[in-house]
């Protein structure tokens, strides 16, 4: 089905950690199954403030018999998403997406490798739920590193559990998991995986994923990253959520988070 | 009842007849392929594409955009494919429609503005140029174009030597007298002008105490500037007698009638599209439904019938 916007209501927003709140959308069938790594812009329905929709990935989908139903996994960390923190059972919303392209599956690969900081879970989840129900992928190929700043920010965990036979926790403080950096937990292990049977999928702050090209560097890993930006139309044409990558020339290009993205490869990526 | 008859909404800009007065901002509706999942781009007055330069453009780095109290703030640079891509691949896709495509032009020197200007009235496809004189994000040069009626007129002369199409000057708010520049362009040969281009404006981030754009400034858009835009659409249409195309926060069709109560023969429809897609027809069906309501057959009956005296 074609993106397009959708009223939707809210049927549920919690909060799961502090300053973390999964949102339960009720949309209409219409809305398209999305692909792992899209995003939909949300705003309040009718509202003139907040101005614009925030991008925020999805991080479930399913069908349900008259209705379609998303969950958004989302962190406050401004305006808007404080107000979508807000919203109680009911509300309305509109809902424009799926937006953008998704993440490249290779589930041939033996390894599937998912490296997320903080909220970055969220399109990882929905990609490994992708990779167990859709392609078939077994539990054991699926190894998933979460780390955050401490066990307070570590979020998703009662999914990704279920998906996934292989996880790794890691916190900054070690009030959960290892103490550790995600991207240090990975590298610990990196000599474990066959860089040509092995798909990494990475998202997180800018730190973490500059930090993770660094170690990635010559290995020969395919990686792919999901950004974030702010936006404001969500479809391509505003040109607000620009992002440095090369491009096939190796030229230094702007290209769009939106609809080049959300997912890049990490090789792409210019690091200032 | 009234009867549900389709008023007539063509109205003229020029030589150029636009079968409505709804017309997509520069900049705001890429290059129409963007839309075309949400809007029947044949239903349009106008795509106005975003602005073209001779060579492409990279833009400014991020971030670029941040939200404002109704509105958002922009300084994308002109991050553009180039007058020539544009011909090659997204000029084929646009003249498969029955809309009037409008080019925004843009150059660093008279010379550019010509050259582009030239490249687009060579090719088919192509209805009328507007005249971006008014970019607030783009530093070249010092002065910008738009600012000085002297230099106004000069590149509107230039333009219009280069070309048969209607030539729109795009204004900038951002000077001490837009009359001043609306009368220099119409002087030079101006076949119209639309107002207002975006606000230079800056946002500041308290916990970080830096800007929120990387380019510090930017352009304010949206709802919250239509009370300027209106005002200056009305200071403009009382001093030039080429038509005037009304820009600046139209959300729906009561600001874009609003517009053209004061004179304006065309609006566009810019930030709007980045909340509704379909923000253009919505306000075209607005427009028609009020006319309808009003017993009026024809848009041109409502244009400029604003009256100052009586409240």
């Amino acid at each position: 089905m074609a993106k397009d916007i959708y009223i939707g209501e809210v049927l549920k927003n919690e909060e799961v950690k502090p300053q973390f709140f999964l949102m339960k959308i009720a949309l209409p069938e219409a809305f398209g199954k999305p692909l792992p790594g899209q995003f939909v812009m949300i705003r309040i329905a009718g509202l003139a403030e907040p101005f614009l929709g925030r991008p925020i990935s999805i991080y479930s989908f399913s069908r349900k018999k008259s209705f379609s139903e998303i969950e958004l996994l989302f962190r406050v960390v401004g305006r808007g998403t404080q107000i979508l923190a807000g919203l109680i059972s009911g509300s309305q919303v509109e809902v424009h997406g799926p937006l953008g392209g998704s993440y490249k599956i290779f589930p041939e690969k033996e390894n599937i490798v998912f490296i997320a900081g903080g909220i970055g879970v969220a399109p990882l989840s929905m990609l490994a739920q992708y990779f167990c129900r859709d392609a078939g992928v077994a539990r054991s190929s699926l190894n998933f590193y979460v780390g955050a700043k401490t066990a307070k920010e570590i979020v998703g965990l009662d999914k990704l559990t279920e998906l996934c036979g292989n996880m790794h926790l890691c916190t900054d403080d070690g009030t959960s998991g290892q103490k550790a950096f995600v991207t240090g937990a990975f590298q610990k292990d990196m000599k474990k995986y066959d860089p040509a049977k092995t798909a990494v999928y990475a998202c997180g702050p800018k730190g973490m994923t500059k930090t993770l090209a660094g170690i990635l560097g010559e290995a020969g890993f395919n990686c792919q990253v999901s950004l974030e930006e702010r936006m404001a139309c969500g479809t391509g044409a505003c040109m607000g959520c620009a992002v440095a990558v090369r491009d096939k020339s190796g030229q230094a290009v702007y290209r769009r988070v939106c609809s080049d993205g959300p997912v890049f490869d990490l090789d792409d990526l210019i690091w200032e | 009842m009234t009867k549900k008859t389709n008023p007539r909404m063509a109205v003229q800009i020029g030589n150029l007849r636009l079968k409505n007065p709804v017309m997509t901002a520069s900049g705001t509706f890429g290059y129409g392929e963007e839309y075309s999942e949400y809007v029947d781009l044949n239903r349009l007055g106008a795509i106005v594409v975003k602005g073209l330069s001779l060579q492409p453009r990279p833009g400014n780095p991020p971030p670029r955009i941040m939200e404002t109290t109704g509105g958002m703030l922009n300084a994308i640079g002109l991050q553009n494919i180039g007058v020539d891509v544009f011909i090659e691949e997204k000029l084929p896709f646009l003249r498969k429609h029955d809309v009037a495509v409008i080019a925004n032009i843009y150059g660093e020197s008279y010379a550019e503005y010509q050259k582009v200007a030239r490249k687009l009235s060579s090719v088919k496809g192509v209805h009328a140029l507007e005249v971006n004189v008014s970019c607030p994000n783009v530093k070249k040069g010092g002065l910008s174009f738009g600012s000085d009626p002297r230099i106004a007129a000069l590149v509107t002369r230039k333009v219009k030597e280069e070309t048969d199409l209607p030539v729109i000057i795009k204004l900038t708010p951002n000077v001490t007298d837009i009359t001043a520049i609306a009368v220099a362009v119409e002087k030079a040969g101006a076949d119209a002008v639309s107002l207002i281009n975006t606000l230079t404006g800056m946002s500041v981030n308290l916990r970080t105490r830096t800007p929120h754009l990387k380019n510090i400034t930017g352009g304010l858009s949206g709802p919250a500037i239509k009370p300027v835009a209106l005002r200056m659409v009305w200071q403009v249409v009382k001093c030039v007698s080429i038509p005037v195309i009304g820009i600046g926060g139209i959300m729906n069709a009561g600001d874009a009638l609003e517009f053209m109560v004061l004179g304006a023969r065309a609006v566009q429809v810019g930030t709007a599209n980045f909340i509704n897609p379909r923000a253009t027809t919505d306000i075209l069906e607005g427009m028609q439904e009020y006319l309808r309501y009003n017993n009026m057959k024809d848009i041109n009956e409502l244009i400029g019938t604003f009256n100052e005296g009586v409240f």
